[in-house]
């Protein structure tokens, strides 16, 4: 259950330069060794394969006296090494929290970024675990312990006028909201909600979904006054299931009414994420046939999107990524809309489209590549096509908002909503 | 203003005078520079313990900031120097006085993490009145600050009463409180040796109110310390489980996880098959959730994911798709995606999985496709009727004359051969073709294997076996066994075939070679061939035993313990915390009127039994003498579930007793009951170690109204 030291150090496939930035121990020492033989570990498993990457390695590595667990992110890794039986689950939320927490006081987390910070960012670790206990990891209530590098806080320190502990009244996370701050104050009041739905998806080169699924989340910004009450209710809320919510939701009443009601914390949080299950894939918004004719030495391709289900609307940042064989040299092609390149190195095809609007003709990139020496394995390997894209206005679910009405304080607030579906993990194989 | 420039290594000269500089400094900007700059040198691993007269001057400065970087010194260093805590000592007896809560609670926080005997016992006095402190934010920093002195000094914790102002914690007002408290003493009660955490209904009930109300950690410490609650009543067990499901809907994965932990612990209370039934139902969409999430918690939910639904194959079995791998998930995402994959496959899917699996098979990660190739043959051993298709897919993959592939799927078409005797000869011959090929000893072995079952049916089959004769000396010993028990069919089958290969090879067997397991069967078959020709055919060519794939279940022992431990890190390795985690206290189910029978296979269990005494020597007599006590009653006939009940839930080490005791002093408190050795002791010797059952019984009635709720049982 517990975490007792923490290591961030930076990753960089290029250079063998990985330095520990971040040293944080909540229990008792544990010597730096461990960073050592840890990066060991993971040059031994990224040298197993030229298919590896830093990706690959596991989250969990066992090492004679300690078990490793560490969280890869934006080029930073964040290892944790315990001793004893832990909740890996709570140890990677953890882990995930602290670059979730910086994003959120810095603004971007990068090696600058903390070293630039890292006075606030030791402040941080302090307050969000004590004893290897996460303690308190609400961005709210941080605030309210360790105050933001914001201009304000600047110019105070700046001018040496500082804020005296004792004339602070007493704030963090033990009213009886842990997640909302109290005094909140805004001239003028709104708060928005982005229902993000993200399709993962195995297609096959007939166009028929080997598997699908939709995820939903609303992600939520909330900048209202005092302590607002709020009840948002749906149109049509049997489409969703499996829902998650924001500790502030009140279970019981999405149970009974299929409402969400919930006091919101001040600022940004993930609401409510829930699952689509799709029927069928006539709820694809978009097919990729792939027609890969596979020779000894290399190999001739042709790929079309085309549009299906959008509603009408525009299928936008479309883009389609082909890993290619490793022996690869030589690719030609061409596309009738959009632009392609072809990554020799990484050996990888990307052809980005952009938008496609319905009724327009159908992208088309065709071509041939070749394999630098003929191998059986290049033959018969398969190939999988990367899509992403991204629709305004769109729920795949269908899913609205019907109204939201607010208790507790008499403004009105200024309320919006907004919708888009997009491309999880979604693949095409050819 | 960019902190990036107190990483400049300071000279300690210069930060000294600085800090101690006579200009005017108003509020203390200047010393917070200052000390901000030492912090970055001490985070670099700069040697800036010399400065600690002049910076423990500053604790009397009355800022927090100013304080806290004070506090994050003396801890780095005050191991290394403890002369420097005790001068700190005054200012902390100051701090945690102050009218400040959160000064009360660094100060006390602080001071737990000094591990200065000095420091250690000033502690006690104020974190009694820290405990009771009006604050709530107070109150909790202090409930876990005991869990911090219980590393430092057992003894100290458990005798200055701080385990009963624990107890008392857990009808805080404040949840937050509640929930670290609870976190103190799950934490205190898996470290100890003669404390045990055990808590009744009644305290149960209060603990899942609370819930609702505390931080997403809180949530897991709770619901984390509801293993240790053991329904006396099926009743009891639905009634919690029942609260506790909406949990299964957090957004934090780790409770969700912990939830499911604490549900598929309490359905072993359960009695009515559709109570099961309908919590089956709701722990599958959840654990669906986690695979959409990061690949870190997706790969420990597929870990979890596959222990659970080998004790409840009702979860999930729809839900097959959503295990499919994606060609950029990570390798080990992958890997643990397609056991699920075969553990769900049944007569329903078994196409869509066959057709994953061959697509899997063209991957290019070696160890996935290798993984994928055995796992068509599995499916093959698994679901007679998609024999032939498995079969086919596997020659379509021989023909892409990849090397590895090729191998992979000489070694599981030998278990194909296995399973359906003489169904699949037919396509010997295409095996037959790559025989060149073949460098890994498990394809040579399994293709030896054919050859020498199927000699007969193999027009040339002593000069494929002539051939990898050949190289005989230089195989390993799995080859060579291969090559001997072949070249002896051969021998059997086709008396003429094999005559001058035989003496050869028994030759090279008993004579050349060092491996005694080799000397030793060409000796046997030698003499039998020698003596009685007719006994050698019964012995060589005598009717295999069947195989299925049973055999790659967990031992139901070991799968009962991991699920006791779900979301932890054994259930990730699927191996027994006691193995790879020092002083871990083992955990089992735990006897009560309502816990269900469990149906394990009894040959199995012994069977385990023994590789688990192997696997845990240091354990006393005691345990010995316990399997023995089950196996008796097992032959007897006499109620054998009964003694695996038992077995099950024994602890292998024997002060990890619980006891009972039935002070009803602590009636209004007492809520979660711990006891200590001496008590224990005489308990145990009054009690018949296996009357657990009626134990337990008695033990819940007398301590009903008490709202103690203990029993107490031994190996």
């Amino acid at each position: 259950m517990t975490l007792f030291s923490l290591f961030t150090n930076t990753h960089s496939d290029l250079f063998s330069d990985r330095k520990v930035i971040i040293e944080k121990h909540w229990h008792e020492l544990i010597p730096r060794r461990v960073v050592d033989f840890f990066n060991d570990q993971v040059s031994r498993a990224m040298a197993d394969g030229e298919d590896v990457t830093r990706e690959d390695v596991l989250p969990i590595i066992s090492s004679p006296k300690y078990q490793l667990i560490n969280v890869y992110r934006d080029g930073l890794t964040y290892l944790s090494p315990v001793t004893k039986e832990v909740d890996p689950m709570m140890v990677f939320e953890f882990l995930h929290r602290i670059p979730d927490i910086m994003q959120e006081y810095f603004g971007q987390v990068s090696e600058t970024v903390i070293k630039e910070n890292f006075v606030t960012v030791y402040q941080l670790l302090e307050e969000m675990m004590d004893d290897g206990f996460p303690l308190t990891t609400e961005p709210n209530a941080l605030k309210e312990i360790v105050p933001a590098p914001n201009i304000l806080n600047k110019v105070i320190t700046t001018m040496g006028a500082t804020t005296s502990v004792s004339t602070r009244k007493m704030p963090h996370g033990m009213s009886n909201l842990p997640w909302r701050k109290a005094g909140v104050k805004y001239t003028s009041n709104e708060i928005f909600f982005d229902i993000v739905e993200e399709i993962d998806a195995i297609v096959d080169s007939t166009g028929k979904a080997v598997s699908c699924e939709a995820h939903g989340a609303i992600q939520t910004n909330s900048r209202l006054s005092g302590m607002p009450d709020l009840t948002l209710s749906f149109v049509n809320p049997r489409l969703v299931d499996d829902c998650s919510f924001h500790q502030s939701v009140r279970f019981n009443k999405w149970e009974s009414d299929k409402v969400l009601s919930f006091v919101p914390p001040d600022g940004h949080f993930r609401l409510m994420s829930y699952r689509v299950n799709l029927p069928s894939q006539q709820n694809l918004p978009i097919q990729v046939k792939p027609s890969i004719n596979i020779g000894a030495n290399g190999a001739k391709f042709d790929i079309t999107v085309s549009l299906r289900n959008t509603d009408g609307k525009p299928v936008e940042n479309t883009v389609l990524t082909l890993p290619l064989h490793k022996s690869t040299t030589t690719l030609t092609a061409h596309c009738n809309v959009g632009q392609y390149m072809f990554d020799p190195v990484g050996k990888v095809l990307r052809w980005d489209i952009g938008k496609i609007v319905p009724r327009e003709r159908a992208p088309v990139l065709s071509g041939s590549f070749g394999f630098g020496s003929s191998s059986e394995a290049a033959g018969n390997a398969g190939y999988n096509i990367g899509v992403e894209f991204l629709i305004n206005s769109h729920s795949l679910s269908g899913l609205k908002v019907d109204v939201l009405k607010l208790f507790n304080e008499s403004y009105k607030p200024y309320k919006g909503v907004r919708t888009m579906t997009k491309a999880g993990r979604y693949q095409v194989r050819a | 203003m960019s902190d990036a420039k107190f990483f400049q290594r300071g000279k300690i000269q210069e930060l000294r005078l600085e800090l101690n500089s006579d200009k005017k400094d108003r509020n203390y900007t200047r010393k917070k520079q200052t000390l901000k700059k030492i912090v970055a040198n001490m985070t670099m691993g700069n040697d800036m313990s010399s400065l600690h007269p002049d910076v423990i001057a500053c604790m009397s400065i009355p800022v927090l900031e100013v304080k806290k970087m004070v506090y994050l010194f003396l801890i780095n260093y005050a191991k290394a120097k403890p002369e420097m805590a005790y001068e700190a000592i005054q200012t902390f007896r100051r701090d945690v006085e102050d009218p400040n809560p959160l000064i009360r609670a660094l100060a006390i926080r602080t001071m737990g993490y000094i591990h200065v005997d000095k420091v250690t016992s000033c502690l006690i006095q104020p974190l009694r009145h820290c405990m009771r402190d009006q604050d709530p934010y107070v109150r909790k920093t202090a409930a876990v600050c005991v869990a911090k002195l219980f590393m430092q000094d057992r003894h100290l914790v458990e005798n200055a009463g701080f385990i009963d102002l624990l107890r008392e914690m857990l009808v805080d007002s404040n949840p937050s409180v509640v929930a670290n408290a609870v976190a103190a003493l799950t934490e205190i009660s898996e470290r100890s040796d003669h404390i045990q955490l055990q808590l009744n209904m009644s305290i149960a009930s209060k603990l899942v109110t609370a819930l609702n109300e505390c931080s997403e950690w809180g949530q897991t410490y709770i619901l984390e310390s509801l293993m240790f609650v053991v329904p006396q009543e099926p009743g009891d067990a639905e009634m919690l489980a029942e609260r506790i499901a909406p949990r299964l809907q957090h957004a934090n994965s780790a409770v969700v996880l912990t939830a499911v932990k604490v549900i598929v612990y309490l359905m072993n209370y359960m009695s009515r098959e559709e109570d099961i039934l309908s919590m089956c139902k709701k722990l599958s969409p959840p654990l669906v959730t986690l695979l959409s999430s990061g690949p870190e918690v997706q790969y420990v939910g597929l870990r979890n994911i596959l222990l659970v639904i080998q004790k409840h194959p009702e979860i999930l079995k729809n839900d097959i798709k959503i295990f499919f791998c994606k060609y950029n998930d990570p390798i080990y995402v992958k890997m643990a995606k397609l056991e699920i994959m075969f553990r769900l496959a049944s007569e329903h899917n078994v196409e869509q999985v066959l057709s994953e699996l061959k697509e899997y098979a063209t991957e290019v990660d070696v160890d996935f496709v290798r993984k994928a190739v055995r796992s068509i043959g599995r499916l093959a051993v698994k679901i007679e009727s998609t024999a032939q298709r498995c079969v086919e897919a596997l020659l379509e993959l021989i023909q892409t004359k990849v090397n590895y592939v090729v191998q992979e799927s000489i070694v599981v078409i030998k278990d194909i051969f296995r399973k359906y005797p003489n169904q699949y000869e037919s396509i010997i011959g295409v095996l037959c073709e790559n025989l060149d090929n073949l460098d890994e000893p498990e394809a040579k072995a399994a293709m030896i294997w054919i050859i020498g079952q199927y000699a007969d049916r193999i027009e040339n089959s002593d000069e494929l076996l002539d051939d990898f004769l050949y190289t005989f000396l230089e195989e390993t010993v799995e080859v060579q066994l291969a090559l001997l028990t072949a070249t002896v069919k051969l021998f059997i089958k086709r008396p003429t075939a094999g005559q001058d290969l035989v003496p050869k090879v028994l030759k090279w067997a008993t004579e050349e070679v060092d491996n005694p397991d080799l000397r030793d069967r060409g000796y046997i078959y030698w003499r039998l061939l020698s003596t009685d020709v007719a006994a050698a055919k019964a012995v060589v060519l005598s009717e295999k035993p069947h195989i299925s794939t049973e055999t790659d279940n967990m031992d139901p022992v070991l799968l009962e313990e991991l699920l006791l431990h779900i979301a932890s890190l054994s259930a990730i390795y699927h191996k027994a915390p006691t193995t790879f985690i020092p002083h871990c206290k083992p955990r089992f189910l735990i006897p009560s009127p309502a816990l269900r029978r469990q149906n394990y296979n009894v040959g199995r269990t012994l069977q385990h039994q023994d590789s688990y005494s192997s696997l845990h020597n240091s354990s006393s007599a005691q345990f010995h003498q316990s399997q023995s006590n089950v196996r008796s009653s097992q032959s007897d006939g006499d109620d054998g579930n009964g003694g695996l009940d038992e077995f099950v839930s024994s602890p292998k080490q024997p002060q990890h007793q619980r006891l009972s005791y039935h002070e009803q002093s602590f009636e209004q408190v007492a809520e979660a009951s711990i006891g200590n050795q001496e008590y224990y002791e005489q308990k145990i010797n009054a009690e018949n170690p296996y009357r657990t059952d009626t134990g337990a019984v008695g033990g819940s009635q007398a301590n009903k109204g008490g709202g103690v709720d203990l029993m107490s049982f031994d190996l």
